[in-house]
């Protein structure tokens, strides 16, 4: 049984996808946007895929599985999605339609098709990035957010408040998207969103979507206020502590945006947020949860056996093969991760005090994933975390306060960049 | 050529290793490991970093011109730096081969010779292959030891902290190995990649 794993060079899921389907003990080629050095000396397990044309990506899947059988494509981020979407319906894979995944992947066609259907989503506006700032501020509603259609990572958020905040928050996002790797990556990098702001608590939501029906798999608390002016993310906490009705609400809310975006396999990440008006669709990207969060995640209750133990990799490639899936209940402890912030703009020359963190009870994991050298970019022109601290515990509340006593360890030398 | 000639290029990679990339090569004959001084003797540039005061140096790996350090003791690479690296001068100033080769195992000596006939067919292997084509992305996979025909290995340069490392090590290397080497039973990478500060492929997106 072979695997398609559809890994862009840039992600940070290559150890956790590659190494799940090891365990799995299924064949698996790896494809990326680039060629690998030893793809010519092992032809069946690398291969090099037009991730920017997911048409070319199919023909060229469709030819690669003329000599080696292809069961299953797996996506691990919002670009590869679409692409596997396309291979998945070349191949006759289980996978999603190739429009469903094109809608989830455009933030503007997302709402559209979402507003369309009844899901509640912000009010929204689209503008070109070359319209007068000045001109539309004054007819904006405010508290507002403007945001690219396509950037992960919330890169190029921005909210804004009053008129002046507007022209401000424009011409920022305008200047990302000038960035030369941003301005040529296609019409939409043209165009900014402006929506309503909503108030209230903002959840994530990790689901699994089989022949259209969403089964939640989990429910992250994101216990710092997202409320700008950017929206770096920072601690995701599992179990939820909302109320059953409005973690129901969120729930139905997941399955009425997936209904409306015509998804129909795989798995999905949410952005909802909850308030005295019900459950809203911020995003929802036809992919699992980004950057090293998926640690946080662990299905089933330990021992041996299918379901002990499980990793959201392993749900995700036995799904997409069709395999055996285990128990989609996630473990009984609380786990949390943070995605460190970053500290501020330079260059990074060290990072101190992780022994420090890694010895704060209940803390598993400080992945530092910034490189010594690299130059840390700070929200909203930046996406990158420098890294990510992984706890589990008895209570969510325990997880939080380990997670931030980790974090007070850390100290990050910085040097201005040149 | 004189000693002063010789450059010599520490990379610690955490405070207990440290590469000294030179820039004579030291030993061709593939890569040659020390585990302790008794291992050592009869080589003179590993003798002598095993004896660098204050290190309590552990291993010693020497391929081509890298010359690859463990120390055990908390004493910063800049100060034990200096000692590795005189002893590198001398060992190129004296002409004479600064490590010899691997002897043959004895058969007396149970799975040892094993792993030691399979080190030397893995490192021919990397020699010959494997760091060819990740050089081409400014790598280094450095085979550290064979145990039980378990691989050990390290990677450097643009594979450290590489966000596709663990492709190359399990659909490239790893592949390479069952191909060639078959009695492999696996393979361990014991890199510190965080501390890659050059990655051909940086993480940088959800």
């Amino acid at each position: 049984m072979r695997l398609l794993l559809l890994l862009p060079t840039v992600t940070y899921r290559t150890v956790a996808f590659v190494e799940a389907a090891r365990r799995l003990g299924i064949e698996v080629t790896v494809a990326s946007e680039r060629p690998s050095t030893f793809e010519r000396a092992n032809p069946t397990g690398l291969v090099t895929l037009d991730f920017a044309d997911p048409a070319h990506a199919a023909a060229q899947a469709r030819a690669f599985a003329r000599a080696h059988p292809v069961h299953g494509v797996v996506a691990v981020d919002d670009d590869t999605a679409v692409v596997a979407a396309a291979i998945a319906q070349e191949l006759g894979l289980r996978g999603n339609p190739v429009a469903a995944a094109r809608a989830a992947r455009d933030k503007h066609q997302q709402r559209q098709l979402l507003a369309a259907a009844g899901v509640a989503v912000p009010r929204f506006e689209l503008l070109p990035i070359a319209a007068d700032p000045e001109r539309v501020a004054g007819r904006a509603a405010y508290p507002c957010v403007l945001k690219p259609l396509r950037l992960s990572a919330s890169r190029g958020v921005v909210r804004a408040d009053d008129p002046p905040g507007f022209v401000a928050a424009f011409r920022r996002v305008q200047a990302i998207l000038e960035q030369p790797d941003v301005a040529g990556c296609g019409e939409w990098a043209r165009h900014v969103l402006v929506e309503e702001f909503v108030p209230g608590r903002e959840v994530a939501v990790e689901g699994l979507v089989m022949r259209g029906s969403v089964r939640v798999l989990t429910i992250f608390d994101k216990p710092d206020p997202l409320d700008g002016p950017f929206f770096e993310e920072t601690i995701y906490l599992t179990p939820s502590r909302l109320a059953r009705t409005a973690q129901q609400a969120i729930a139905v809310c997941a399955q009425a945006a997936v209904d409306a975006l015509g998804l129909r396999e795989g798995p999905i990440h949410a952005e909802i947020r909850h308030n005295d008006r019900g459950a809203w669709l911020i995003e929802l990207a036809a992919r699992p949860i980004g950057g090293r969060c998926s640690g946080a995640l662990r299905f089933g209750a330990g021992g041996s056996g299918l379901g002990a133990g499980v990793s959201l990799e392993e749900i995700i490639i036995r799904h997409a093969l069709g395999m055996e899936l285990p128990t989609l209940d996630r473990e009984e402890q609380a786990s949390g991760v943070m995605m460190i912030p970053v500290p501020g703009a330079g260059v990074l020359r060290d990072v101190r005090g992780v022994v420090e963190a890694r010895a704060v009870p209940l803390v598993e994991e400080v992945a530092i994933t910034a490189h010594p050298g690299q130059t840390l970019v700070p929200w909203p022109e930046g996406s990158r975390y420098p890294g990510f601290i992984l706890a589990r515990g008895e209570s969510s509340e325990a997880v939080e306060a380990a997670l931030r006593a980790a974090h007070a360890r850390l100290e990050f030398l910085i040097e201005p960049a040149d | 050529m004189s000693a002063a000639d010789v450059r010599i290029t520490a990379e610690p990679i955490d405070n207990g290793r440290c590469k000294f990339l030179v820039s004579e090569p030291l030993h061709a004959g593939g890569v040659r490991r020390f585990a302790s001084p008794d291992e050592a003797r009869g080589s003179p540039l590993a003798e002598a970093i095993f004896a660098v005061p204050g290190a309590d140096v552990s291993e010693v790996i020497v391929s081509g011109n890298l010359v690859t350090v463990v120390k055990r003791s908390p004493a910063a690479w800049p100060v034990v730096g200096k000692a590795v690296g005189q002893a590198i001068r001398a060992a190129l100033a004296s002409g004479q081969p600064a490590v010899t080769s691997k002897p043959a195992a004895s058969p007396e000596a149970g799975a040892a010779p094993v792993d030691d006939a399979l080190y030397e067919r893995v490192a021919d292997l990397f020699e010959s292959q494997v760091n060819p084509m990740v050089a081409r992305h400014g790598g280094r996979v450095e085979l550290i030891d064979v145990q039980d025909a378990v691989v050990m290995v390290r990677m450097a340069g643009g594979c450290q902290g590489c966000g596709m490392a663990d492709v190359t090590l399990r659909q490239g290397i790893e592949a390479m190995l069952h191909q060639h080497v078959p009695e492999v039973k696996g393979i361990v990478d014991i890199t510190d990649h965080t501390a890659g500060s050059n990655p051909y492929f940086a993480a940088a997106k959800k």
